[in-house]
């Protein structure tokens, strides 16, 4: 019984903060049909920033905010430097899939490697602002920490938050119509460009979120090779598809599920099967209902 | 003559190499070896992506149950060397029918992000049975130079020739499959799949077929590395090799064949260059570590951005162009 409470807890803590990767890439894919994969490389800069700003303040709860605006910052500045060129460059040959893949590949090597020359290959320590040791229920110990509680609070305050601007504000309907359609969106008096910029802003600080909290709610090291964070990009992206890749709800739900299925395996079967049973589960859910948990059919084809 | 007679061509460039390889010292026979490796698989991703539309971020995992494949076929069965090949071949190709079946109904960004997955995944299952001999791997061993090569023959040079011989006769034969009846369907299919399927074309068939063609040389690739190093391990075949294989195929060019040295030999070289760059200038050990990256990732998104065909194309188009003037 406690096992199984056990791996509730760890599947929707690790669940949470996969699903603020999957929220920043359906963000990036909903404003520009790009699949980010310098994700990673984003969040780890914002985290190597968060680092700095958490030695600088001394308190990780001012540093994560300003980390994510700075995240935001600097995913709208790739938007406006890289994205608004490929996409202006973008030939229709037999290339102009797979060009802003490789791109965006690109900036995850160039991204590690200037990390790598301003602060060394060398892991860094980011200290967990809260104790890390599980809640006590009599003689049980559970997988639940001061720490995990407040990731799962900051994960759902940031959720709730962008649901309230999507749903509610007049930025959230721009945001919503440039997705659907950009060619309307215009007629309508939409700025497409600044909103896909915009898009991209808020996955910045998503991401960036997700790699302090992840980071923190590890082991706390981090270095520019972190597998940490290449894990973090493939199960954001299996999160994100699995949940319908279109929609920010089934990102949520696609990394909750995620985070469960991963936990049970890890507890009951074995730890070294996650990644290959994270690879069927993404299989399996692309060949059954390819749109997704929530999606529409239509949406599939890129 | 060399158009027409492309075997006498390969056949030069083939002596060519023979001759190269008495000449230089032994670690620029081994960087040929690396060299002739890479261009097996960047080939086989220029297949998958330029000639049927599909994009792989994961053939490290190819070439893992390539490498894997030949290293059991040896240890278990002592199966000659070159039956290790074949059943390395024969492995990823199986494997790669397999993704193929799944990533015929997958488009760009979900294929990429599936075949990204399967780069993580996989390695993790040699960690699970110990038959695939966990993180230290198995060993893979080839023997030594047959003794009729002379005395001095040298264990690199051993497999300098035995991979440049199997990247020739490869590429050589997708040379040729390129032009037959698949070539064209696949590029057929890459150019407009709704048009190929209304000339008659099953698509469905041919993504996995170039698929399955693809993983079979991956495959290759892999027993190749493998031998290279005597062992295969999950360390051997990281993500980090998968990705340096699509940078290698985008600087080759993905939509032909030609550039496929182009993207080899970089890769190969710029750690060399860095190294040069280094003890020149006595740099740190953080440019040491990063300039390889940096290099390799500006290049990459410098031909994404500039020639997004590859330089060969670039200049085939420029010429045409020059001559319709």
């Amino acid at each position: 019984m406690v096992q199984f409470i056990n791996m509730l807890l760890i599947g929707i803590g690790a669940g949470s903060i996969y699903a603020l990767m999957a929220i920043a890439m359906v963000l990036v894919w909903r404003s520009t049909r790009v699949i980010n994969f310098a994700q990673a490389g984003m969040a780890l800069l914002s985290t190597y920033i968060g680092f700095e700003l958490v030695q600088k303040t001394g308190n990780f709860w001012i540093a994560l905010p300003l980390a994510m605006i700075l995240g935001a910052l600097f995913s709208a500045l790739v938007e406006i430097l890289l994205i608004r060129t490929l996409i202006k460059h973008s030939t229709s040959g037999p290339v102009a899939g797979i060009v802003p893949i490789i791109a965006t590949l690109g900036l995850l090597g160039f991204i590690r490697a200037m990390i790598g020359f301003i602060w060394g290959n060398q892991d860094i320590q980011i200290q967990p602002p809260l104790s890390k040791v599980g809640f006590k229920f009599g003689e049980e110990t559970i997988s639940l920490s001061p720490m995990n509680l407040l990731v799962l609070l900051s994960v759902l305050a940031m959720v709730l938050v962008l649901g309230f601007i999507f749903q509610k504000t007049s930025l959230g309907l721009s945001l919503r119509a440039s997705a659907y359609s950009p060619e309307i969106a215009q007629l309508a008096g939409i700025r497409v460009g600044a909103i896909r910029t915009i898009g991209w802003a808020i996955a910045g600080a998503a991401g960036a979120a997700a790699g302090l909290l992840q980071t923190v709610n590890g082991t706390g090291a981090v270095s520019p090779d972190s597998l940490e964070f290449s894990l973090l990009l493939t199960f954001g992206f299996i999160a994100a598809v699995i949940g319908g890749l279109e929609s920010l709800p089934g990102a949520v739900l696609g990394a909750v599920v995620l985070g469960l299925v991963l936990a049970a395996v890890q507890i009951y079967i074995s730890g070294t099967l996650v990644f290959i049973v994270a690879f069927a589960l993404l299989l399996l859910v692309l060949l059954v209902r390819p749109q997704g948990f929530i999606g529409t059919k239509a949406g599939r084809r890129a | 003559m060399l158009k027409k007679h492309p075997l006498i061509g390969f056949t030069l460039f083939g002596i060519l190499l023979f001759l190269l390889s008495n000449r230089v010292d032994e670690l620029r026979v081994f960087q040929g070896a690396t060299v002739a490796i890479y261009v097996i698989a960047i080939a086989s991703i220029i297949l998958l992506t330029g000639y049927s539309g599909q994009v792989s971020l994961g053939h490290g995992a190819l070439l893992a149950i390539g490498g894997y494949a030949a290293a059991l076929a040896r240890n278990h069965w002592g199966a000659p060397v070159w039956l290790t090949f074949v059943i390395a071949v024969l492995a990823a190709a199986l494997g790669g029918y397999l993704l193929g079946l799944a990533a015929a109904r997958l488009s760009g960004p979900y294929l990429a992000g599936t075949t990204l997955a399967l780069a993580i995944g996989l390695p993790s299952i040699a960690n699970q049975f110990p038959i695939f001999g966990g993180e230290q791997g198995l060993l893979y061993d080839i023997g030594m130079p047959p003794a009729s090569l002379g005395e001095d023959f040298t264990q690199y040079k051993w497999y300098f020739w035995i991979a440049s011989l199997a990247a020739l006769l490869a590429i050589y034969w997708l040379r040729n499959v390129m032009a037959s009846r698949y070539g064209r369907n696949w590029k057929a299919v890459r150019g407009n799949d709704v048009a190929a399927e209304l000339a008659g074309i099953n698509v469905g068939r041919n993504k996995v077929l170039a698929f399955t063609v693809s993983a079979g040389l991956a495959g290759l690739a892999g027993a190749l590395l493998a031998m290279t190093i005597s062992t295969v391990s999950p360390g051997a075949f990281p993500l980090a090799l998968s990705f340096s294989l699509a940078t290698g195929a985008v600087l080759s060019g993905v939509t032909t064949l030609g550039g496929v040295m182009i993207g080899a030999v970089t890769l190969v070289a710029i750690p060399e260059i860095v190294d040069t760059v280094v003890s020149r200038f006595e740099s740190s050990d953080a440019v040491a570590n990063n300039l390889p990256g940096l290099l390799v990732s500006t290049l990459l998104i410098l031909t994404v951005l500039f020639v997004p065909n590859g330089p060969v194309e670039q200049l085939r188009a420029r010429r045409e162009h020059r001559v319709n003037k």
